[in-house]
């Protein structure tokens, strides 16, 4: 990365040019870095496109006014789908959390056969299609485990597929982290669980938010799986979007109600490289 | 240096293996709850519809018992056959777009710009989902939508573009862009740039360097990036729908959503899920062989 980012030195000359012929390597090296810089702004223009154009959106009242009472839905008719949300991807992160610390502790701390295998079985989640995980769940959820009306079956449907996410950032942070802390506390007479609470926990905590915020925003943005195995009663935010752009047609207040998801999201991607900048989320979504 | 820690505990042979052994049990109970969660929520749930698709429609519930029959997977390659053919079509030309695309945009990230974290806050934006994509290119693109003048100007209707091959591989393709960045942008970071000053010092042209020197170092990123731009393409859902005309809307994904969850047709549904995770799992296996493992020793 630091290689990369030192500008390149001129490349020496074969024989000395002109002043003329460098003053025109020059300008073209120009022209060639400037349009590198416009295509990066060009793609980047693209990916947010979609999300200003529904921000322009959901601020226009009948009649192609100027209207801020789409956002009040967010607050009041879909306030119960956002609050689902909200309480569906809480659950889920408790339940990573839960299971991909201990997990990526084992891995990276302590010997046992087939460890690769076993990471490979444990990641796979992540490249199983959202439309498979969810009928083979509906279908388990309906024939043997039952749990086709608690919140539950949701939540563990949401965690398996993304505890990955949550558990690459953590075994990262962990192979970065020098053994010798542990072994000093150990010496000093620490016991496993204080060695790991007291000094394990807080140096790997950059690489739990990194998994707590990718979980998150994948949770909380989640339709897919949701739409397969959601109890009946319980309409998330994204799937309510879905519903509505599939069988309503598009309304300022759908829109507001996405437009709202993402700001939220985008809040905390902002507040995670606000604090703790971006190098956590190395072998992840993000570089 | 310090030395070496010893352990004044440890006696005999004995002891030590003891002590491995323990090590070795807690680091398999510290797995267990992780390994419990995948098994029960993805790996029996998966056998479940293995054995699921060799059943008849809905007969899995039928008091006389499953009819099995292989039924569901000779209509996979008959009459469901267009569905395969258009869910590898879609993912494809995605991974293609994003690969023309992806590797100049990474090159460019990784050797010239500063401003990298600005890039990676607007590169977050796909990843929301592709829900969020696919519904405002549908408002863009919709008829009476910020799109309309320049349609008009071109003199083409609208919904020629909305409801197209084109703008479902694009919505697809913005979906995954980041993934295919990233794994390139990864593999390119790892390049000494003295070596492509090397190249253009002995003469090579841009293309040349790039052929010869920046391809074959960055060809484990590339392919890992094609790999993962596929898979994840496969399972595309929300864009055919939304985006797409009754051609991109026979997607797998979205066809075992309404025979198996609409239409309640379980064998059938779950015969498209297996042919989905059949795909899958070999694309993930060849990721992981060029990505992941690295993760693990």
């Amino acid at each position: 990365m630091t290689a990369g980012e030192m500008s390149a030195p001129p490349a020496p000359a074969a024989r000395a040019p002109g002043a003329q012929e460098r003053a025109r390597r020059v300008t073209s090296r120009r022209l060639v870095d400037l349009l590198g810089h416009a295509y990066i702004w060009f793609v980047l223009i693209v990916f947010v496109l979609p999300f200003l154009t529904l921000l322009a959106y959901s601020f226009t009242g009948p009649g192609g006014t100027y209207a801020i009472q789409n956002f009040q839905y967010v607050l009041g008719s879909f306030g119960e789908n956002l609050w689902w949300s909200f309480r569906v991807a809480g659950l889920t992160l408790v339940i990573n959390l839960l299971v991909a610390l201990p997990a990526a502790y084992a891995i990276v701390r302590y010997p046992f056969p087939g460890k690769r295998l076993l990471f490979s079985a444990l990641t796979l989640p992540l490249y199983v299609p959202g439309a498979v995980i969810g009928i083979s769940l509906v279908l388990v959820y309906n024939f043997t485990y039952h749990l086709t009306t608690s919140v539950w079956g949701l939540v563990l449907a949401m965690a398996v597929g993304t505890f990955p996410l949550m558990l690459t950032p953590i075994v990262v942070a962990l192979k970065d982290l020098p053994i010798v802390f542990e072994e000093a506390a150990a010496c000093l007479g620490a016991t496993r669980w204080q060695t790991f609470w007291r000094i394990v926990f807080p140096l790997i905590g950059p690489g739990v938010s990194a998994g707590l915020m990718l979980s998150f925003i994948i949770v909380f943005n989640e339709y897919l799986v949701t739409l397969f195995v959601h109890p009946p009663e319980i309409t998330t935010a994204p799937l309510r979007v879905f519903n509505l752009v599939r069988t309503a047609g598009l309304a300022p207040t759908t829109a507001a109600l996405a437009v709202t998801m993402q700001l939220i999201s985008f809040g905390a991607v902002l507040l995670f490289f606000r604090v703790f900048g971006t190098r956590y989320l190395k072998g992840t979504y993000l570089i | 240096m310090a030395e070496p820690l010893s352990l004044p505990l440890l006696s005999s042979a004995a002891e030590v293996r003891r002590r491995e052994r323990n090590r070795r049990l807690i680091g398999l109970a510290l797995v267990a709850p992780a390994m419990l969660l995948v098994v029960a929520f993805l790996y029996y749930p998966v056998t479940f519809i293995v054995q699921m698709s060799f059943t008849l429609g809905s007969s899995y519930l039928s008091p006389q018992g499953p009819e099995y029959s292989t039924a569901n997977y000779d209509a996979m390659f008959s009459r469901y056959l267009p569905n395969v053919l258009v869910t590898l079509q879609l993912a494809g030309l995605s991974t293609i777009v994003n690969l023309f695309f992806g590797f100049p945009f990474a090159y460019i990230l990784v050797r010239k710009v500063r401003y990298r974290d600005l890039v990676r806050a607007f590169m977050v934006f796909p990843m929301f989902g592709a829900l969020y994509i696919a519904f405002g290119m549908r408002f863009i693109l919709l008829p009476g939508g910020p799109a309309t003048p320049l349609f008009q100007a071109l003199g083409i209707p609208s919904t020629a573009v909305l409801y197209s091959l084109p703008s479902v591989v694009f919505a697809m393709s913005v979906f995954t862009f980041p993934f295919m960045v990233m794994n390139i942008g990864a593999a390119l970071s790892n390049v000494d740039p003295t070596l492509e000053e090397a190249a253009a010092c002995l003469g090579a042209r841009p293309w040349q360097t790039f052929r010869r020197i920046l391809l074959p170092l960055t060809r484990s990123g590339v392919i890992a990036g094609i790999l993962m731009v596929f898979g994840w393409n496969i399972g595309t859902f929300a864009e055919p729908i939304l985006l797409g005309s009754m051609n991109e809307q026979r997607a797998l994904a979205w066809t075992l959503y309404q025979r198996g969850v609409v239409q309640t047709d379980y064998g059938l549904s779950s015969a498209m899920s297996v042919v989905l995770l059949v795909i899958a799992f070999a694309v993930s296996y060849f990721s992981l062989r060029y990505s992941r493992g690295a993760l693990v020793q």
